[in-house]
């Protein structure tokens, strides 16, 4: 029985360290890392963009090189399409604004 | 004492208010279903929409709405006594602020992920989203005004600051370049950025460093008193190069990449602000003391105005902040995993930030025990300094010095409204470029907007005053939140839910902010006449006064169309019971 209160105590403790830390990690780079994500996905955009424009219908490269590149643009092309065509509104930049009042 | 029985009054309002009335609505209106599909999985794109951990969530939400307002609000506020101020920090939170937060996240949630501007235009009318953005760029720029005042006008002037603030940015830029450039690891980044900051802060505080600014701002003694000469509108030599150091950086943060400056100076300044709060908290409690003879109740108008509606807007981020509802649609509920994380997160935050807004509240009136100290420290007129004495009181009770706790006070202040203004003056660019950008092109120019925004910002620094700019921008962020509620209340009655709880707190959010926008513009338009005025008040008063009824014009567009939409679900319900 003491066995298991102090497997019970030391569980306890692992999950309030994981809690803290999250919050630690939302409250410190979690925003740093989106921003980060933002950028990226900004280049890949334009990348698939311009090898795979003819999906949204803007015909750029060759099907020669868009076929050679096609596996590897496979995984990010679902995301790709909802971020290209969702429609956007100024204020979903609101959030880049952390801690305004 | 009494100190503890705030804290005790503060830990009721939560697990009263979050542990039976939150859980009550969440559990019986919106009924939060962990099985459904949320925005952030339905449309995931590994950037705006992306499922995260709730306590992640949590940290970030609080993040991003606790800043200067629940600090400044409070302090202002106790110029009508504490027992107002303490009552709207736990009422206003306990009915409104958390109903807000969570209501528009869940709205954001249940709609696909729409943002304020898209929800407006499709819930209440096409041109409810341009008057959205309207209050928007006002709301930015009487924050830029607001915060330009304090931190350029006030802190800046104090020669123990410049330096420590310039020590956080080259720490905030050295941070950026151990990250990005040499590859090291965040947590050596962290403790020699962190570390380095400190010894800039203390260095702030030697005099050696003090007379360089004190030099260049120009401050000489006349008649036994220290003074930096006039220059102009009233502004002396010391708060125009104060307000200028700020604009350079705000004009940095704006137009350099947000990898290399913006976010590396909020990540170091993050340590700095935390182990301030951490410090004073524990100081406060180890000194635990009593309120003395500041009174509870001083009178009913003082220099802020009546107690109704001035002390609703005074305390804003406090108890409820309009900014609240645009964070919680745009930023997190794109990626709430599940709709049962929405209550901790979003009622979670709003109710820790009534906490910190509890411990604000008591460096402007348990750490002077009077309202002698509390006026003779600064009073309503100089707010963050009250903060950065009342702070530094509680920390010399766990060995800091007073002149030390002071100084990074003031920085941790300074810090905390610069990181904002950088991001606001981002957003501006960004606004005016899209709104504009066809009309004018040269708006579309990156540099052309930022300065554009920080002429508009100079403007509101150098003329208008700290308590009448402090109201305004507080009439427009409750007015924003009276409108969020206005928004959640009709998609609760588009689903056939009861909306009682949002409706009530939005009637009373609009009504109260009108009343105080209309004051204003009352008392700034009476101040027109006034002969013999000054060309800095005569300015101030024309531009408050002019913001003040645009705002009310707008609102009451809103209303109007918000009424017609109110309506509409009951027309169509009486239509299809003939």
């Amino acid at each position: 029985m003491g066995v298991l209160v102090g497997k019970q105590w030391k569980d306890w403790l692992r999950q309030v360290r994981r809690v803290a830390s999250e919050i630690l990690y939302g409250m410190t780079v979690f925003d740093w890392v989106r921003d980060l994500q933002r950028q990226r996905a900004e280049v890949e955009r334009f990348f698939v963009l311009v090898t795979f424009g003819d999906i949204v219908g803007l015909p750029i490269l060759p099907p020669y090189y868009t076929l050679r590149l096609l596996p590897y643009v496979v995984p990010v092309l679902n995301r790709w399409k909802r971020n290209l065509l969702r429609e956007r509104d100024l204020t979903d930049l609101a959030e880049l604004i952390e801690g305004v009042d | 004492m009494f100190t503890i029985l705030v804290l005790i009054l503060a830990a009721a309002g939560v697990a009263i208010g979050y542990g039976l009335y939150a859980r009550t609505i969440d559990k019986n209106i919106i009924q939060p279903d962990p099985k459904k599909a949320t925005p952030a999985k339905m449309y995931m794109d590994g950037v705006d929409f992306t499922p995260a951990s709730k306590n992640v969530l949590f940290g970030y939400q609080f993040k991003s709405i606790a800043a200067l307002g629940p600090i400044t609000g409070p302090i202002i506020a106790v110029q009508w006594g504490w027992l107002p101020a303490i009552v709207w920090i736990i009422l206003g939170t306990f009915f409104i602020g958390w109903v807000q937060d969570y209501g528009s996240m869940m709205m954001g949630v249940r709609r696909d992920g729409d943002t304020m501007g898209a929800l407006s235009y499709k819930l209440i009318s096409p041109r409810a989203r341009n008057i959205l953005m309207l209050f928007l760029y006002f709301y930015l720029l009487l924050i830029m005004g607001a915060f330009g005042i304090a931190v350029g006008k006030t802190l800046m002037t104090n020669t123990k600051v410049p330096f420590g603030m310039i020590s956080v940015v080259l720490m905030g830029i050295l941070a950026g370049q151990m990250t990005y450039k040499w590859k090291r690891d965040i947590i050596l980044t962290t403790i020699v950025t962190v570390v380095l900051t400190f010894v800039g802060i203390w260095l702030s505080t030697q005099p050696f460093m003090a007379n360089i600014f004190s030099a260049l701002y120009g401050f000489h003694k006349v008649e036994d008193k220290v003074v930096s000469p006039t220059w102009f509108l009233g502004n002396t030599q010391a708060q125009v190069i104060g307000t200028l150091l700020v604009v350079i950086f705000c004009y940095l943060g704006s137009v350099l990449p947000i990898w290399s400056f913006a976010q590396p100076v909020n990540y170091v300044s993050f340590w700095i602000v935390s182990f301030g709060v951490l410090g004073g908290i524990l100081g406060m409690l180890i000194w635990r003391p009593g309120i003395g003879d500041f009174p509870a109740f001083t009178t009913f108008t003082t220099a802020s105005g009546p107690l109704w509606p001035m002390l609703f807007v005074t305390i804003a981020c406090g108890a409820v902040s309009g900014w609240h509802s645009l964070v919680s649609t745009s930023g997190t509920a794109r990626q709430l995993e599940k709709e049962t994380d929405a209550l901790p997160v979003g009622g979670g935050a709003m109710f820790l930030e009534m906490v910190f807004a509890t411990v604000a509240f008591m460096t402007a009136t348990v750490a002077w025990g009077s309202f002698k100290g509390y006026q003779d420290a600064g009073g309503a007129a100089a707010a963050l300094a009250v903060f950065s004495k009342g702070l530094a009181n509680f920390l010399s009770h766990i060995g800091v010095p007073q002149d030390f706790g002071t100084a990074y006070g003031s920085v941790f202040l300074t810090i905390m409204a610069l990181t904002i203004m950088q991001l606001a003056v981002r957003f501006m660019r960004v606004a005016s470029a899209e709104l504009l950008g066809d009309a004018v092109p040269a708006m579309k120019n990156v540099h052309v907007g930022t300065i554009v925004a920080l002429l508009l910002t100079l403007l509101f620094v150098w003329v208008i005053p700290w308590l009448t700019i402090w109201a305004a921008f507080g009439a427009a962020n409750q007015l924003m939140a009276g409108l969020a509620l206005m928004l959640v209340s009709l998609w609760l009655m588009s689903e056939g839910r009861k909306n009682a709880w949002t409706l009530y707190p939005s009637i009373f959010m609009i009504v109260t902010t009108i009343a105080a926008l209309l004051f204003l513009a009352y008392t700034n338009f009476k101040k027109l006449a006034t002969p013999n005025i000054t060309t800095q008040a005569f300015l101030a008063s024309l531009l408050v006064g002019i913001i003040a009824l645009v705002l009310v014009v707008a609102a009451a567009v809103l209303i109007a169309d918000g009424w017609k939409a109110l309506r509409k679900p009951r027309a169509k319900e009486a239509v299809e019971k003939v």
